[in-house]
């Protein structure tokens, strides 16, 4: 076994730290022939896409020459080559017009990290173990080829799963062709902090199918319910620049915003207003809005459209969501309720955003019904100031299918392969997601995939699920491979990002969509795809955008600028709210943005549920509140040691989970700082330390996530908790999205702190010392 | 006409996001110290975003407030300074010339904003994590102190770039990479001598103030406060 | 000369003479210790300043503090022996050399520490001025440059003062000792025949140095309170600091000589030689520096609080009711509640009194430094950037083996030198009664005595 592979399988088992740091490996002589292309100590910058979220924001990587320590078939050396030394955002790119955020500058760690996988690699040792050996790319490629055409020749093509992120493009695109060309189910796509229930909404209430937009930087109320816009929901970067132009961007006005969330979030925290209202009745607050405006004849009731239409008692007028009512449900102050709905006409544009863990209710596509009835009421759905639809790319290489796409969760996968014998699932390829860290104890991942006799991963690093394997086929890191990206949100033209490879690739990796490729190629009965390699693809696809300008083509453009993106509107930008951005009516079938099938435009109006959750008040006293961590997301990033070391925006914490629990609540239960929590759902408990905050209800228990890897690199391997663990596996029933937000825990002291919490800050408030005297 | 280089940071834009501290951590070569010396307080964010807490529950407020190198014009961390690493450039900088820092922490003591780090070991980049490294930065090894420096790195690539074009530099163009990164724009960077620029236009603004101008240190970086509606 | 003078000779020397078993067995744990001491500086050195519990923002700690305590010791000798020497105060003569011999040693391990704080120790010259090709000069305007002059010139000063008084003891000895001691000793005595044209040389130089030394040791240490009141750090930035710092350092001289004495005393039988008188004396003065001390602190308290400037308060709570509260209150019980019954009581006031008095002042004026810098530096401006410290293993033994060192330093002192100064125990009257007879002798019949012996 040589050096690398046990340093990375030691990786695996979390013992290596001491091991990597013990100074440089051994000098390589050889040097390989140097890229040419670039000049000593002249930076270059190339476009890319930052990877990590579905924003999609385009970035620009700053590459110069440097000596790098590689290996090129099985001989290690030198090579002079171009190194990305910084991201930053990509001006041209209506998205990210130039900016980035924090998860983003620290992408640039992913291509340069000490833990990458950097050869192909087949199990040795028992699942789960950790043991690899490298083989060959043509090896791996074969034994893959022989797997599937196993599958045919049983004829079991519907034995082949193929379980990848929450992504959209023409990576997407060719996995789905792929499986439908060889006759096996579509992709199962699975992402904790997911989107479905949302985009179902928005397919009821105003026929997309998408993501809203949001033009920030026109509003002049604005009221969130739990999206946490500033952090990590939606488009981030450009709510960002929207928000800072509505803050401080125009003369004279500056809109105000309310943020509606029983755990004050970072963004929460810049709201002028923090309403923490009761979980899961976030919907039953819209609808108390709404009733003030139809009440006081603010707005016609008929503004709503079929959004309002949708809603159960709309045209009655909403009879029972008076102030009165909704204070008894929500506990948020009828007049605050009055004050709020009549701000949202009086500081045009009003406009209202709902996302996170309103969402993860059971309830949670009432809720989405509810805010979007509320901004059509407004008027505002594609009006400067309010909420709209990005127009997405009608380009697709796709043959659309006749019939629609089945859609299977992951539990609904898991389930038939615990549930059948053998398993219905044969070949597994897993493709940029972790479920057997991110998915609920509840729902077995981790047991089903063990039942699947053959699984290929092909992420760059081993993590909970790909550790599995049997088989990993390392992707290149983003910054080496072509990569492209439809974004459904965050700019009022029609965006496709594309960048060629910035980088060489530093280790014997390969695109995965090159690695399908190549094995649908290869099988006995080949996939007989148009193209031999992922680029052509991308260049068919591109083939059918207009051209930007009549000296060039849409293709050659896009590599140059990063992307192709439709003309800026009559405004000259490309900002959200033009007039490029309306919703359109209802019922109309759009292209790639998501089809209207399975929307239901006659779709009978809902009635309010009330938000079922896990566990008896008695024996569960509070609500568990998951939610995504601005560092890591779902846990994706914890492996990069910037985000690691970068102190929480609102506990300074770094290296650390830690549960956030009201100072009354805490001083009733003798808890102090650091202590050490035990937290009890039904489906289990996690010990780890408690942090007072004065901005979580008494009686909520909220806990970043993203912590609590097993196996995921050097950096985030045994470091903290994962509370994704004691979820229980309840689901909003249209869509069947995990209701995350639907459990309730017990909370008891364990013991003083065990040195777990890491805080950079010394002291939480500007004047300590009058505070104690407010007491 | 020299430069005189200066931040504004709009409390009111700012959301706490601290891309800006990432930012800066990239471009800078700052290393990360890990969990064991993290926990020791020996972690190093040259750009932090302080965040108090206001009230209690339910009525609790939060405010966030970028805290970089204010590089004072009357800097209490350059005279206690016995051997000039840390120095009043001619721009106006306060410079830190890390060959020079013999490392008696002075300086840090000296700096009300404690905005200064200390190397209490060698920095390690656990390879090939090195490779990004920034060629235009120098590392700093142990027992020397080390600051935000305005990225003077890309001020100085400026003016000769500038100098070799033969035409002045554009307000706007020179950006420091917390500024460039901050989605929300509240850091806007740029110079003071420049009477129109958009940092002189808004160091003017009636919301702006310095923080703990009162000890005399003269900053050039001015906090415009955060308006609220309520 | 007489039976009582070649006896007080005797005993004086006896201890050069005579070697115990005992001494090599102290010589060899003190030497143990501070080899300790050393290799862990050594050790610090290797692995990087990290192993210390200094954190941000709190950059000075353990060794800071000791740097400041040390010369503050410092101020034993000269500093009171000057004076005493000026106010020829005659119960000073079995005195003097005991003090001066602390005022070198404590200052040369107290200047250590700024080269053993520094975080590339190896660049240590940096800080002082010498000609390089570079042209690169110490910035001038850094205390720590003064810092730098003032001990260089308090150590050379101690050094002549300590050495002028023993030549002719040195001589004495010289006379004494055959063989390569007689030679080495001839060495250092240079020459020293006692003839009137050295002793008027030898009274001359000593007046000169005991004026000289006294504007030295003030400055020293209100130099060393510069490193302090110049930042503007709350609770440092003090216009009371330089007195403050001075009254301390004699304070807690004054109690490094008592139990120096002390000691003595008991291990080289100078029961007769050290009267009960001198710790009286010594007594007294360490009571009035208690006192002084008291004002000092109650006068730098009452501004801060009546001020009531935020950030000062905050360093304020923190030491008087806040973590650092029970330090900040031993020192107080240590340095004013204990000393003072003890030594206001003429009858408390015995040898054993004024041990028990000293060896509380040296505590609690160690604690003092301690508490001036890290609670201050812990709660500055920003209470965000607030931190607190904890020493490491590393700080706490370089620590302890400076004491050793003393220690060690101060044993082979008393191995090599009478130390007590023969010749001016001549001069005045036996110390037996040198109570009594304070006013019975005049001066220069006492030196004209002493020069006309053989
Ligand atoms: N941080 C830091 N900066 C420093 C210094 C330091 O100590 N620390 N030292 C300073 C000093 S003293 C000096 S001299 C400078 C040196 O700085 P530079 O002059 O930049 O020296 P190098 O980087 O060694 O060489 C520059 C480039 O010349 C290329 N080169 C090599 N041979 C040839 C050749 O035959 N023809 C051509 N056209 N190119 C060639 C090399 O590939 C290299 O990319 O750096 C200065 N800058
Ligand atoms: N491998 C390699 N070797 C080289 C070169 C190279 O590029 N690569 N470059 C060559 C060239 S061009 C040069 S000029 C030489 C430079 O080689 P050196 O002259 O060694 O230059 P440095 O190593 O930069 O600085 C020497 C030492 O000066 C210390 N120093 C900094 N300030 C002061 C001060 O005020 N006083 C004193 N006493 N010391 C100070 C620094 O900490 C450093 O330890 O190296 C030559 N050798
Ligand atoms: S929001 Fe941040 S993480 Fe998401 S794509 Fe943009 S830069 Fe990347
Ligand atoms: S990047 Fe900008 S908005 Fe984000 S924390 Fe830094 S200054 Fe504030
Ligand atoms: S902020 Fe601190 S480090 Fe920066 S110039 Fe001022 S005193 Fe020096
Ligand atoms: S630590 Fe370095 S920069 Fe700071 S005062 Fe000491 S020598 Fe100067
Ligand atoms: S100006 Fe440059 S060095 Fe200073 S904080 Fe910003 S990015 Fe860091």
């Amino acid at each position: 076994m040589d050096r690398r592979i046990f340093l990375k399988v030691t990786a695996v088992t979390g013992t290596s730290a001491t091991l990597a740091s013990c100074g440089n490996p051994e000098h390589a002589i050889i040097r390989f022939i140097p890229e040419e292309e670039h000049v000593p100590g002249v930076a270059e910058w190339k476009p890319s896409l930052c990877p990590l979220c579905q924003a999609g924001c385009g970035v620009i990587v700053r590459v110069m020459e440097g000596d790098a320590e590689v290996v090129r078939n099985g001989q290690a050396g030198v090579m002079r080559m171009g190194l990305a030394k910084k991201l930053e955002g990509n001006p041209a790119h209506p998205i990210s017009q130039g900016k980035l955020c924090g998860r983003g500058q620290a992408a640039i760690q992913i291509a340069y990290h000490p833990d990458r996988i950097t050869q192909p690699l087949k199990r040795t040792g028992p699942r789960g173990q950790g043991q690899f050996q490298p083989v060959t790319w043509d090896a791996a490629i074969a034994e893959l080829v022989a797997q599937l055409d196993g599958l045919v020749t049983s004829n079991n093509q519907r034995g082949l799963a193929f379980l990848k992120g929450g992504g959209r493009g023409q990576r997407d695109d060719l996995v789905s062709q792929f499986l439908d060309r060889f006759g096996a189910p579509p992709a199962v796509s699975f992402d904790l902090f997911n989107y479905d229930v949302l985009r179902r909404a928005n397919l009821l209430s105003f026929g997309r199918e998408q993501l809203p937009t949001f033009d920030l930087a026109r509003s002049g109320y604005v009221v969130s319910f739990g999206a946490d816009f500033l952090g990590t929901w939606n488009s981030p970067v450009a709510q960002h620049a929207g928000y800072g132009q509505m803050r401080q961007g125009r003369r004279g006005v500056r809109g105000a915003f309310v943020q509606v969330e029983p755990r004050m979030s970072q963004t929460g925290a810049n709201a002028d207003e923090w309403v923490p209202a009761r979980p899961g009745t976030e919907g039953v607050l819209a609808l108390g809005l709404a009733h003030v405006l139809l009440s006081a004849r603010l707005r016609p009731a008929d503004a709503a459209g079929r959004a309002g239409a949708l809603i159960d008692g709309w045209n009655a007028g909403l009879t029972g969501y008076t102030p009165a009512d909704v204070e008894k449900q929500t506990g948020v102050a009828a007049a605050r309720i009055e004050r709020m709905a009549r701000a949202l006409v009086e500081q045009p544009p009003g406009v209202a955003m709902i996302g996170g863990a309103p969402l993860a209710q059971t309830n949670g596509l009432f809720a989405a019904l509810a805010v979007n009835a509320l901004n059509a009421l407004l008027g505002n759905v594609g009006q400067p100031g309010g909420v709209s639809f990005m127009p997405q790319i009608p380009a697709t290489v796709t043959p659309r299918r006749s019939s629609p796409p089945e859609r299977r969760t992951l539990q609904a996968v898991t389930a038939a392969i615990l549930a059948a014998d053998p398993s219905p699932v044969q070949v597994l390829l897993v493709d940029s997601t972790n479920p057997v860290f991110a998915s609920p104890s509840g729902w077995r991942t981790r047991e089903a995939l063990l039942k699947v006799p053959f699984i290929a991963s092909f992420g760059s690093f081993i993590d909970e699920t790909s550790v599995l394997s049997d088989l990993i086929l390392p992707d290149h890191a983003f910054l080496e491979s072509w990569v492209e990206g439809r974004p459904e949100s965050g700019a009022a033209v029609p965006v496709a990002t594309l960048a060629p490879p910035a980088l060489r690739p530093l280790h014997q990796t390969r695109a995965t969509p090159d690695v399908l490729l190549q094995v649908a190629s290869r099988l006995n009965k080949p996939l007989d795809f148009p193209w031999q390699t992922f680029d052509e693809m991308l260049m068919a696809a591109f083939a059918t955008l207009p051209a930007p300008s009549a000296d060039t083509d849409a293709w050659t453009a896009a590599q140059q600028q990063g992307g192709w993106w439709g003309a800026a509107d009559a405004a000259g930008q490309t900002r959200p709210g033009g007039p490029a951005a309306q919703a359109e009516p209802a019922g109309r079938t759009t292209q790639a943005g998501g089809t209207n099938q399975g929307g239901r435009p006659d779709a009978a109006p809902v009635r309010a549920l009330e938000a079922q959750f896990d566990g008896e008040p008695a024996a569960y006293p509070f609500h568990f509140l998951p939610y995504a961590s601005h560092a890591f997301l779902d846990g994706s990033l914890a492996h990069l040691p910037w985000l690691q070391e970068l102190p929480d925006a609102m506990t300074t914490a770094m290296w650390s989970s830690w549960a956030e629990i009201n100072p009354q609540t805490a001083s009733k239960l003798g808890i102090a700082e650091g202590d050490v929590l035990e937290i009890t759902s039904t489906q289990g408990s996690l010990r780890t330390p408690a942090l007072l905050s004065p901005g979580i209800a008494p009686d909520v228990i909220a806990m970043p996530v993203g912590q609590g890897h097993e196996t995921f690199t050097r950096y985030a391997s045994g470091r903290g908790q994962n509370p994704i663990k004691i979820l229980a596996s309840a689901a909003e029933p249209e869509t069947g999205a995990l209701a995350w937000a639907a459990t309730r825990v017990r909370v008891t002291r364990i013991g003083p702190p065990n040195g777990d919490l890491i805080l950079f800050a010394g002291e939480m408030r500007e004047h300590p010392h009058e505070h104690e005297h407010e007491r | 006409m020299a430069h005189r280089w200066g931040m504004a940071v709009d409390l009111d834009r700012c959301t706490g996001c601290e891309a800006c501290v990432t930012a800066c951590r990239a471009e800078n070569n700052i290393p990360t110290v890990g969990p064991d010396q993290a926990a020791a307080g020996r972690a190093m964010h040259w750009i932090r975003v302080e965040r108090y807490w206001e009230g209690d529950f339910p009525d609790a407020r939060l405010t966030f407030r970028p805290v970089l190198c204010q590089q004072c014009d009357a800097a209490p961390c350059e005279p206690v300074c016995p051997t000039y690493a840390s120095h009043h450039t001619e721009e106006g900088l306060n410079a830190q010339v890390y060959n020079r820092c013999i490392g008696t922490r002075y300086c840090a003591n000296a700096c009300p904003y404690n905005v200064r780090f200390f190397n209490f070991f060698n920095p390690q980049w656990d390879r090939p994590l090195q490779l990004q490294l920034n060629p235009d930065v120098s590392v700093r090894e142990v027992g020397v102190m080390e600051k935000c420096t305005f990225c003077v790195q890309r001020i100085n690539a400026a003016e000769i770039q500038a100098t070799a074009d033969e035409k002045p530099q554009k307000d706007g163009d020179l950006k420091t990479a917390c500024a460039q990164s901050c989605p929300a724009t509240a850091l806007v960077f740029g110079d003071l001598n420049d009477p129109e620029s958009a940092v002189s236009r808004l160091s003017r603004s009636p919301r702006g103030s310095q923080l703990l101008g009162d000890l005399g240190t003269q900053p050039k970086i001015t906090y415009l406060a955060r308006q609220s509606q309520t | 000369m007489s039976d009582a003078d070649r006896r007080l000779t005797d005993d004086l020397l006896r201890p050069l003479l005579t070697t115990s078993a005992r001494f090599w067995v102290l010589v060899a744990f003190l030497g143990a210790i501070v080899a300790t001491g050393l290799g862990t500086w050594v050790y610090q050195m290797y692995w990087g300043f990290g192993l210390t519990g200094v954190r941000w923002p709190i950059f000075w700690a353990f060794y800071v503090t000791n740097f400041v305590f040390w010369i503050g010791i410092s101020h034993a000798g000269t500093l009171i022996s000057a004076i005493l020497r000026l106010v020829n105060a005659r119960w000073r003569r079995p005195v003097t050399r005991c003090a001066e011999a602390i005022t070198v040693f404590a200052l040369m391990i107290g200047a250590m520490f700024p080269i053993i704080h520094l975080g590339r120790p190896w660049l240590f010259f940096w800080l002082i001025p010498y000609p390089n090709q570079r042209g690169i000069w110490p910035n001038f305007r850094s205390p720590l440059v003064w810092d730098f002059f003032a001990i260089t010139a308090y150590l050379t000063g101690s050094v002549l003062f300590l050495f002028l008084p023993m030549i002719p003891d040195l001589a004495l000895v010289r006379d004494r000792t055959t063989g390569w001691r007689h030679r080495c000793y001839g060495v250092v005595s240079l020459g020293w025949r006692g003839t009137t044209k050295q002793w008027n040389r030898l009274e001359t130089a000593m007046e000169i140095m005991a004026i000289a030394i006294l504007p030295v040791a003030v400055s020293v240490h209100t130099i060393v309170s510069f490193d302090f009141s110049m930042a503007p750090v709350p609770g440092w930035h003090s216009t009371i600091f330089g007195p403050y710092f001075v009254a301390g350092a004699i304070f807690s001289g004054i109690a490094a000589l008592i139990i120096a004495m002390a000691l003595l005393r008991t291990f080289l039988h100078l029961e007769e030689y050290l009267h009960p008188v001198h710790f009286q004396n010594l007594g007294k003065l360490l009571l009035m520096m208690s006192l002084l001390w008291a004002y000092f602190v109650f006068a730098e308290r009452l501004t801060v609080w009546y001020g009531n400037e935020t950030a000062e308060m905050a360093v304020f709570r923190a030491t008087q009711s806040g973590a650092f509260a029970p330090l900040y209150w031993t020192m107080v019980v240590c340095n004013f509640v204990i000393p003072f019954p003890i030594l206001a009581l003429k009858k408390t006031r015995t040898i054993a009194g004024c041990v028990v008095a000293s060896s509380c002042v040296l505590v609690g004026m160690w604690l003092e430094r301690f508490l001036i810098i890290v609670p201050s530096l812990g709660h500055k401006y920003l209470p965000y950037s607030w931190g607190t410290y904890r020493p490491r293993p590393v700080e706490i033994i370089i620590t302890i083996s400076t004491f050793a060192a003393m220690s060690l330093l101060y044993v082979l002192f008393a191995k090599l030198v009478p130390i007590i100064s023969v010749w001016e125990l001549k001069v005045g009257a036996h110390p037996a009664h040198a109570a009594e007879s304070v006013e019975a002798r005049d001066d220069e019949q006492a030196l004209f005595v002493a020069r006309t012996e053989p």
